[in-house]
């Protein structure tokens, strides 16, 4: 079978990555912003409050999303990684990059709107829990694979010590998964499963699906961003680049 | 579906619960503002390296054809 490896070199392509990205980036915003303000006003409103938690529960709204969202992170950045470590490509390093920052900062949310929660909930912002502290550890692996790509000289060691870490750090994914079935923790255990039926009402679950949505639709938005602006950066020589400056910047002087 | 409290302010409270609920709505959104902000901030300075960039450029180009 004569398979085509067309497809994948194209998207390994910076240019191709940012021209296409140009075209979907309206319509994905526009979707994000629907899916967050009206998860946002559903759960916070009109969703009913739990029974034993009162209202401090549609934190839930917040922290599952953005706790989804740094364990998924993870994996991209770790998939990205591994991508540019065996075909060495270009654009798989800076989406890697980019994932790094981003990734630390919902990881950083997931903590701070569990210590919020925590506070009514359990009694107190901060526990030893294995889950809480899983997560933390995951927010250093963040941070390790940001300062690795600033701690050498050459672009091309930094980009594989920090793939390196990523892959090796992802064996703290499933700890974070199963911590609260392997250990005994205060935190609850995972609202929402793949194999079973959601053990939350309708009323309420539906939407924190939404929110969780709206959350894959930003992170998408926001690394594509960023990526967008690695590429111009690191291809700033080439004709396309210059070509796409040159109508930037007339557009600008248009405008002014 | 319907609306959950009594009024606006009943809402903003949340049986006590309001001070922690509207802390982790308010840090959620102005992080995501952040991450959005940021890229499209940096984006805007790349350009104008990369036009300054062309503009020194042509100035050397420009002086070179003088001197010749």
């Amino acid at each position: 079978m004569n398979w085509n490896w067309n497809w994948f070199y194209r998207m390994g392509s910076p240019r191709w990555f940012y021209e296409s990205t140009s075209r979907w980036l309206p319509w994905l915003g526009a979707l994000t912003v629907l899916l967050l303000a009206s998860g946002l006003v559903w759960g916070l409103a009109f969703a009913p409050q739990d029974a034993k938690q009162g209202n401090s529960f549609r934190i839930i709204y917040l922290h599952v999303p953005a706790s989804f969202l740094a364990l998924a992170g993870y994996f991209l950045m770790a998939a990205a990684g591994a991508i540019g470590l065996i075909w060495k490509m270009k654009l798989s390093y800076m989406v890697m990059k980019c994932a790094a920052p981003l990734g630390a900062v919902l990881t950083f949310l997931a903590l701070f709107t569990g210590a919020v929660w925590g506070k009514p909930t359990w009694g107190s912002y901060w526990v030893w829990d294995a889950r809480v502290t899983s997560m933390l550890i995951l927010l250093f692996l963040y941070m390790g694979v940001l300062a690795l790509q600033y701690a050498f000289d050459s672009k091309d060691v930094a980009n594989k010590a920090s793939a390196i870490l990523a892959l090796v750090g992802t064996v703290n994914i499933p700890i974070i998964y199963k911590s609260v079935d392997w250990w005994f923790t205060l935190h609850q255990p995972a609202t929402i499963s793949f194999t079973e039926a959601p053990s939350m009402h309708p009323d309420m679950f539906q939407p924190l699906l939404v929110m969780i949505l709206g959350f894959y639709c930003f992170y998408a938005v926001a690394l594509i961003l960023s990526v967008r602006v690695e590429i111009l950066s690191r291809e700033r020589k080439t004709s396309w680049v210059r070509g796409l400056v040159k109508q930037a910047t007339h557009k600008n002087l248009g405008a002014e | 579906m319907n609306f959950q409290f009594d009024n606006v302010s009943g809402m903003l409270h949340m049986a006590g619960h309001g001070i922690y609920v509207w802390t982790a709505v308010l840090v959620t959104l102005a992080l995501i503002a952040w991450l959005i902000i940021n890229p499209l901030l940096q984006r805007r300075h790349v350009i104008e390296e990369i036009a300054q960039d062309v503009a020194r450029e042509q100035l050397r180009q420009n002086a070179s054809r003088e001197s010749v």
